[in-house]
């Protein structure tokens, strides 16, 4: 049997993993409105950023994670500004339009760096030992960051200007209008942000396992249960969710079988969606 | 608006003079006559990817069906395909039944998995309906991939008993081919009779504004399911018909793959959706387009990469420009702009069809107008659209 404790570090470091991605994801939907189907993408871009960054031009794996957190957020503004600013009106064709987009960048990975998958360096090396079970620095540090990310987030939207502004764009645009604050600023700034977010647990997720092209589809689809299960547009939701679902993940795939991987939280969204849409801190920032 | 409806004793007139059809109509009539006499004027291999395309064709339209017409956008259409074709292919792999009635077993258990999917369909709205229509898919091939003693998995299975066999291989080719081109026609006629009668007036209303519908004492749930249920046994029929030629084959990759369901949507969308006409262009300009890319051996200069590996890439870029520039769809804006062009003066130049996919003013597409009930299952209301106008 393998070690629970091993166990609970493992589901405990992909949490926080699926964490950020699913913040970013319930973020840009939240706010704006829109399913932004590209979002795994955007995490494969930064995981290969830093990739190239530390083998092809010998930079440290920390510039290299900065660079993904740059180049991700960058991209997924662009993204925001040439394409979806444009057509957010229509949320169908935001998720084709996303989703086209998605299968353009991985097909664009896949052919400049093939299907091999690549190993991006850890951010620490090491061991440590905690409670008897030797767990890696860089498993160590996911959590952390992914926790001080987590809480830079909630301090900046609930206590800086542009962070209240945001916030009451995804309550009520006209009443957001109507003070004065514009609601294609505050979006843009939430597809920078989800893009960073997305950019570093990319780095991080190539880190723990490999870059690879396909990398961003299974954070995708469970970023659809994360933010389901906590309620479409709720951060608090949507860490509650990446927990029970990263929890989920890990103990079925250890446990039971692992050609589960992937169907247990699949069937769990099925059955929130039918039993519960709303979610469980579902509306917290979608109404007011 | 200026619609002029018809009546029927007039529309069955011109169904029989071809003459008195609007241009469009003699151009579909032509376009029909062209492909019915291609396998003459194409090789073999040509008529085969053709058979192919006219399948994909019928995939695509039953998807229109559903989705163009009552708006609950379903992302995960490749579900019923693969039931269809699965049961067709398990039938008659391992119990050795006959094609013809493995097709219509495949059929019907794609209606089954339409009954499955289109009753939650009545309790979930805009994207919540599309996430889970997009997951269903998932968890089958995470089901074939646990079963693959019995599903084969990633690989798929071994190909089942060809519909139609000859001795002479040619002859196979071009059996197939009309077999393809008829159940394309039924398929387009059955379809474009549905959505033309009361039945497809109610769908449309469904999709603009569904609590009208229910106020004029219709029940929606009634025709949300029938739409489902319809649609699956259709794209069941052309799953399982498919695997039964010599193009197609039951593996995930053809059938059941995320990028199929994303596929028929990116058919469907560039055809235009809600006209039934446009996804089954779309369908076929899809299937040969993505074909002829991958086929071209030209190699991009600097980069040592040959252009039908690029496929997937450049079709991926080309569909989102499209879908950009063009959200009505091909059918449409040719329509509108051949009417243009047409109209020196003169009146409406074509008869209108009672689902408001011709005569579309400039911000009325389905895409649009589904608009609505997405922004209601958000809980937004209507001010976040005002908002974003001014």
């Amino acid at each position: 049997m393998v070690d629970v404790l091993t166990t609970v570090i493992n589901a405990v470091t992909i949490s926080a993993l699926y964490a950020l991605v699913a913040i970013g994801f319930t973020l840009i939907f939240g706010v704006g409105g829109v399913l932004n189907l590209a979002h795994g993408a955007i995490l494969t871009i930064g995981a290969f950023t830093a990739y190239y960054a530390t083998s092809a031009m010998g930079l440290g794996i920390w510039t290299g994670a900065l660079a993904a957190l740059v180049v991700a957020g960058l991209f997924s503004a662009v993204l925001y500004l040439g394409m979806i600013r444009w057509i957010q009106d229509e949320p169908i064709l935001v998720m084709i339009l996303t989703l086209v987009s998605s299968i353009a960048i991985e097909q664009f990975f896949l052919v400049a760096v093939g299907t091999q998958p690549k190993a991006v360096p850890s951010l620490l090396q090491g061991q440590l030992s905690i409670a008897g079970s030797t767990v890696q620095t860089n498993q160590a540090l996911t959590f952390v960051l992914s926790w001080l990310l987590i809480g830079a987030l909630i301090v900046a939207v609930n206590y800086t200007q542009t962070g209240k502004a945001i916030l009451a764009t995804s309550m009520s645009t006209k009443g957001a209008a109507l003070v004065g604050i514009e609601s294609d600023r505050m979006y843009l700034y939430t597809w920078l942000l989800a893009g960073a977010l997305a950019g570093v647990a990319g780095v991080f997720l190539a880190s723990v396992r490999t870059a690879s092209w396909t990398m961003g589809r299974g954070p995708l689809i469970l970023s659809f249960s994360i933010v389901v299960i906590g309620g479409i547009g709720s951060i608090r939701g949507s860490v509650v969710g990446a927990y029970l679902i990263g929890f989920l993940e890990v103990f079925t795939v250890t446990y039971v079988d692992s050609s589960l991987s992937g169907l247990a939280s699949l069937v769990v969204l099925v059955v929130v969606l039918l039993v519960r849409p709303e979610g469980l801190f579902g509306r917290e920032l979608a109404e007011a | 608006m200026s619609e002029k409806v018809t009546t029927d004793g007039e529309s069955y007139r011109d169904l029989l003079d071809p003459t008195s059809l609007a241009l469009r109509h003699q151009l579909g009539v032509l376009g029909l006559l062209v492909l019915g006499l291609l396998p003459f004027g194409v090789g073999p291999l040509m008529a085969l990817k053709l058979t192919g395309a006219l399948y994909f064709a019928v995939f695509a339209m039953s998807w229109d069906a559903v989705s163009g017409y009552t708006g609950q956008i379903s992302f995960g259409h490749g579900l019923f395909f693969a039931v269809g074709g699965y049961t067709s292919a398990l039938l008659n792999l391992n119990w050795g039944v006959e094609p013809a009635l493995a097709v219509v077993v495949g059929m019907a258990m794609a209606a089954v998995a339409g009954v499955v999917v289109g009753v939650p369909a009545l309790r979930l709205e805009g994207p919540y309906l599309s996430l889970v229509t997009l997951v269903a898919p998932l968890i089958l091939l995470q089901i074939f991939i646990v079963f693959s003693d019995t599903f084969g998995g990633e690989l798929g299975l071994s190909s089942p008993e060809n519909l139609v066999t000859f001795e002479s291989f040619e002859t196979a080719i071009t059996a197939n081919y009309y077999l393809a081109f008829g159940l394309f026609l039924f398929v387009l006629v059955l379809l474009l009779a549905v959505t033309r009668s009361d039945a497809g007036s109610v769908f449309t209303a469904i999709r603009e504004d569904e609590d009208a519908v229910a106020a004029a004492g219709l029940n929606p749930a009634k025709f949300k399911v029938f739409a489902f249920v319809l649609s699956a046994a259709v794209g069941g029929l052309a799953g399982a018909m498919f695997v039964h030629t010599p193009v197609g084959n039951p593996q995930p990759s053809q059938l059941l793959l995320l990028t199929v369901s994303i596929e028929v949507i990116i058919a469907s969308v560039l055809g235009g959706m809600g006209t039934i006409v446009g996804p089954a262009v779309g369908g076929l300009f899809y299937y040969m387009f993505r074909d002829y890319l991958g086929s071209i051996t030209w190699t991009v200069p600097l980069t040592d990469v040959p252009v039908s590996e690029l496929d997937l890439l450049l079709f991926s870029l080309v569909t989102l420009a499209l879908l950009f520039f063009l959200p009505g769809g091909f059918v449409r804006w040719t329509i509108r702009n051949g009417r243009r062009a047409l109209r020196g003066g003169g009146p409406d130049g074509g008869r209108a069809v009672p689902d408001g996919g011709v005569e579309s003013d400039a911000g009325t597409t389905p895409v649009e107008r589904t608009l609505a009930s997405f922004r209601e299952a958000l809980g937004d209301d209507a001010s976040t659209e005002d908002d974003n106008e001014h």
